[in-house]
């Protein structure tokens, strides 16, 4: 009897990272199931596709806590089991903290970091039935180095790091494995503001010479979340071409 | 489960999720009275706790630990069995916040008898 399809579960997946991320798991043969705000044309496109039962899309406010357990809840009962986590979410908030709205601050903490614990909370439930299980938190470089700017966005980053290495030692003696990947500036919407100039710096301290592509982000993803990496637990992976080295 | 258990299927459902974990663990399956503490006298640790909470809200649909009961006011036996019967009859939670509070009352009491014994 033919195993059945794996379920991966990631947040954010409508555009960028999470698109890229929502692909590569449906091309390793999982069934995957996303959440965002908004349904952008990847997510119309994925469901005209993929009118089979492989794909699931919902729209869901990542401030939202009771609406976040409730697709967890209803995608567990729709495709039966729940195998890997991404939280992968994520607004940008850039400004310097003393002049930053106070609504602005809790936004970021709201989407960044206490939709991953909630969704991490409700995933964990029905990884610990099944014995098994995976979780991956997209963190960032900012998390690893102090950058001007970014103090809001690099405090959520860095504290889903401890999350990573605290639920690794509460849920690996049930197989759960929880990990982060910290990537550096790679091509995606978070840096198409950015000016041309400042994109050529950063490539210039870069010593691999250039901003990642994305595909080279979700495919650290990919590997924590394979058995390839079926003893590696409570660590971030940075990708980042060198630059935080 | 489609429609309310009945108080004295709740305990029983808590029971036997209890006993199952224990016989994975320890391989039997004792008979429980209600009054075990789950961790000192069962031997279960917090993650085995959260274990039986995601097979309960499986099995009967609430997780009374998500906003009525804090996990770490359950001690024992009972103290689960009633955390979900609250979940399904509101009206018993009144007694279980009176009780909560009488016993938070006779540790405070406890402790400044102890004091004042220094």
């Amino acid at each position: 009897m033919p195993q059945a399809r794996k379920v991966a579960l990631v947040s954010g997946g409508s555009r960028g990272l999470g698109a890229e991320l929502v692909s590569g798991f449906l091309d390793r043969h999982y069934r995957v199931a996303t959440l965002s705000r908004t349904k952008t044309t990847f997510i119309t496109n994925m469901l005209r596709a993929r009118k089979d039962r492989h794909f699931h899309w919902g729209a869901v406010d990542g401030r939202d806590h009771e609406a976040l357990r409730g697709f967890v809840k209803e995608v567990g009962e729709r495709l039966g089991r729940i195998d890997v986590l991404v939280n992968n979410a994520g607004i940008a908030m850039e400004g310097i903290l003393s002049t930053m709205r106070t609504r602005d601050i809790v936004e970021a903490v709201e989407v960044n970091l206490t939709a991953a614990l909630v969704l991490a909370q409700a995933c964990s439930r029905f990884m610990l039935r099944q014995g098994s299980g995976c979780i991956v938190n997209i963190s960032s470089v900012h998390a690893i180095r102090g950058h001007a700017g970014v103090a809001v966005y690099s405090a959520t980053k860095a504290a889903l790091d401890g999350l990573t290495r605290s639920l690794a030692r509460e849920l690996g003696s049930r197989q759960i494995r929880v990990n982060s990947v910290a990537p550096g500036y790679f091509d995606s919407d978070m840096v198409s503001d950015m000016a041309e100039e400042q994109k050529q710096r950063i490539a210039r301290r870069t010593p691999l010479g250039r901003l990642a592509r994305i595909d080279e982000v979700a495919n650290a993803v990919h590997f924590l979340a394979s058995e390839q990496a079926s003893f590696i637990t409570g660590q971030t992976l940075v990708v980042d071409g060198g630059i935080t080295c | 489960m489609l429609t309310a258990p009945t108080l004295a299927q709740i305990e029983s459902i808590v029971h036997d999720r209890i006993r199952a974990v224990l016989a994975e663990r320890i391989g039997e399956i004792p008979r429980l009275s209600g009054a075990e503490k789950l961790s000192v006298t069962l031997g279960l640790s917090s993650l085995d706790l959260a274990f039986l909470v995601a097979e309960l809200e499986a099995e009967l649909g609430v997780d009374p630990f998500a906003k009525l009961v804090s996990i770490t006011s359950v001690r024992s036996v009972e103290d689960l069995v009633r955390a979900y019967q609250q979940a399904f009859f509101p009206e018993l939670q009144r007694g279980g916040e009176d009780d909560a509070m009488a016993a938070a009352v006779n540790r405070a009491q406890t402790r400044r008898a102890r004091r004042k014994r220094r």
